[in-house]
């Protein structure tokens, strides 16, 4: 790397790092998801399915509908108000009632002494526990694998020559790297467009591309904002890992990693697939930029800019079947193309070609909007105030 | 004394406005020279076309025998433009320690803070730029444009805006540099500075040069008028 280069991209990293507005957007999605962790860690712990009462819980049930057979625990013989009274009385730490009606309304109450402080309820599932112990003991135990639905079902998908198609295995990968995408250009977007207007806007470019060119300067600036833009994909990525492997056997997960084809075709063009877009990306938002005079003008860019990036989604069907023609022009028309290639690599309707030369396209033009943008930015580094070479384009026409 | 600028019949078209018509100057090693001229006679659009701003629609500018790359370190130019800012949510001896590294000085920290101690903001080094008055940033501005020992200070409209400090510090500057042999080119209004300080000046009227030469031959040329005088009858008593 050219040492002007650096100088900017270590500036521009430097000063990023510095400012509590890039901690902010980075640690925001991390603590989003691990606030989501929590709470569905709590949840699950309030309504334990199957929970076991201590030794030292003292129960009472009043069973006027008769669900408990005669010989089960905790039965009493006394109605509600009875049952109630031994919980104030403190003979009984938990009491259910459940009434007459119980199998039509199939309603039953529940009686504890509160402490103040019971976020959940962790003894509502008591008596679900005591009735199906209770049950157990009467029924088959085959009969309870069929009521209870207590099995799993392996999903065996096979092609019409026999093959396992695994379909949406194949798929994961590239959808994952496409949200990864979505991410990146709606954190970053603003800030590519903004690292170039500031120059203009704070009315230091002269005195700026007297020190260094304009190529070192803007490319400078594009290697510290991808770099900052990675770096707050990781603080995305890495945490949902740790998820991941923690709830690696548990009954969502489990099933999504086993069916992950680990396919180093897919996955070598889908990291390309990542790089190549956001150096398109940060490419075309830095040429925009490098257009408008203020940050005001900027900011209006940065809606369209993310629509037609993700243009493609709205032919979602379009792409899960043989590519139509509207399908081939957004696999090709660069600022559509890197999603038209994640949904085509996902649903398998792109070849392996194919998808290569759709890379080139993307990679090609990246280098031509650089370039633009350079030119761009010298041309227009003196276009103080209002002066704007979008706005005067669009006034003319 | 060899020439540190040259420039050979420049043309400047801006769309259909001719704005430089047929200008050629050179501004010798060592020398402070006089670039004038009213608002919008091409001084700002000369220096910039030198500077590759705008490329120039015909004819030659040259910056020590070659056109001006800012990254070619035999040619250190000092720049203070008349639109001129900072970076304003950054530190003062950030704002200084890059474009120090920039212009190739070798401890840009330590020069920054030797700078700010000499005018007397080293308490500020840490402040963002942002935070700073008007005077104080203007300081900055001209450590900026003299980092690195520059051979040619360009200073469009150097006094603009500045209080009588910023300006005496100014003068100051201008004579140290001029010292160690830095060729400078005022661009300024002021006739009484270019009096006092320019050895060689040029009076640009519609694109073209109307005086050129030493103080003294201008002067000669005009009859011995004051330059006050001069400019004002080239100018023809135009309201500037």
């Amino acid at each position: 790397m050219n040492s002007f280069t650096w100088k900017v991209a270590r500036f521009e990293i430097v000063r990023q790092l510095k400012k509590p507005a890039f901690w902010a957007a980075t640690l925001l999605m991390p603590l989003l998801i691990g606030g989501i962790y929590f709470i569905s860690f709590i949840s699950s712990q309030g309504v334990d399915e199957n929970p076991e009462i201590s030794e030292d819980t003292k129960v009472a049930i009043t069973d006027e509908a008769g669900v408990f057979s005669a010989q089960a625990p905790y039965i009493i013989n006394g109605d509600k108000e009875y049952g109630i009274e031994m919980l104030k009385n403190g003979e009984v730490d938990l009491y259910f009632y459940i009434p007459q009606d119980f199998l039509e309304t199939r309603k039953a109450e529940f009686y504890h002494v509160s402490e103040g402080l019971e976020i959940l309820n962790f003894d509502a599932n008591i008596l679900k526990s005591l009735m199906m112990q209770d049950a157990a003991s009467r029924v088959d135990p085959a009969d309870i694998l069929a009521l209870t639905g207590g099995y799993e079902i392996e999903d065996k998908k096979i092609t019409k020559d026999g093959s396992d198609s695994n379909a949406l295995g194949k798929a994961i990968i590239p959808f994952v790297v496409g949200i990864l995408f979505f991410f990146f250009i709606t954190l970053c977007g603003n800030r590519f467009l903004m690292c170039v207007v500031e120059e203009k806007e704070n009315r230091i470019s002269e005195m700026i591309l007297t020190s260094v060119s304009s190529k070192h300067l803007i490319v400078g600036k594009i290697i510290a904002m991808l770099t900052l833009g990675f770096v707050q994909m990781l603080a995305l990525i890495i945490p949902v890992g740790i998820l991941v492997f923690i709830n690696r056997d548990g009954q969502i997960i489990a099933p999504i990693l086993a069916m992950i084809e680990i396919d180093p075709v897919t996955i070598t063009l889908s990291i390309v697939l990542f790089v190549f877009s956001a150096v398109f990306y940060a490419g075309t938002c830095t040429l925009v930029g490098s257009l408008v005079a203020t940050a005001k003008d900027a900011s209006s860019f940065i809606g369209p800019a993310i629509i037609a990036m993700v243009f493609p989604l709205y032919f979602m069907q379009a792409f899960m079947v043989e590519p139509t023609l509207i399908v081939q022009f957004l696999t090709y028309f660069p600022p559509s193309a890197p999603i038209a290639l994640m949904l085509r690599s996902g649903f398998g309707t792109i070849s392996t070609p194919e998808y290569c030369a759709s890379l080139a396209v993307i990679a090609v033009t990246a280098v031509i909007v650089i370039r633009l943008a350079i030119v761009s930015f010298q041309k227009n580094a003196i276009n103080f105030g209002t002066v704007n070479l979008l706005k005067k384009k669009s006034k003319k026409s | 004394m060899k020439n540190i600028v040259e420039v050979k019949n420049f043309k400047m078209t801006f769309v259909n406005k001719t704005v430089i018509k047929d200008l050629s100057f050179d501004v010798k090693k060592g020398e402070i020279f006089g670039l004038l001229g009213a608002n919008g006679s091409g001084k700002t659009t000369t220096v910039r076309a030198l500077l590759g701003f705008y490329p120039a629609t015909g004819g030659e500018l040259l910056v020590d025998g070659k056109p001006y790359n800012p990254e070619d370190s035999s040619v250190n130019i000092g720049y203070l433009p008349e639109e001129r800012g900072l970076y304003r949510k950054e530190t003062v001896i950030d704002t200084l320690e890059y474009f120090g590294e920039l212009n190739g000085v070798k401890e840009p920290r330590e020069w920054g803070m030797k700078y700010l101690k000499r005018v007397g903001l080293e308490d500020k080094a840490n402040e963002r730029v942002e935070k700073l008055s008007g005077g104080q940033q203007q300081k900055i501005q001209l450590g900026i444009t003299i980092m690195g020992d520059p051979k040619l200070l360009i200073l469009d409209e150097p006094t603009k805006g500045f209080d009588p400090m910023n300006r005496r510090l100014l003068m100051d500057i201008i004579e140290e540099h001029h010292k160690k042999g830095a060729a400078i080119i005022m661009i300024t209004h002021y006739m009484d500075e270019v009096e006092k300080l320019c050895d060689r000046a040029l009076l640009l009227k519609d694109g073209v040069a109307r005086a050129y030469g030493s103080i003294a031959e201008i002067k000669k040329e005009f009859g011995g008028k004051s330059l006050d005088q001069i400019f004002v009858d080239v100018y023809g008593g135009e309201n500037e």
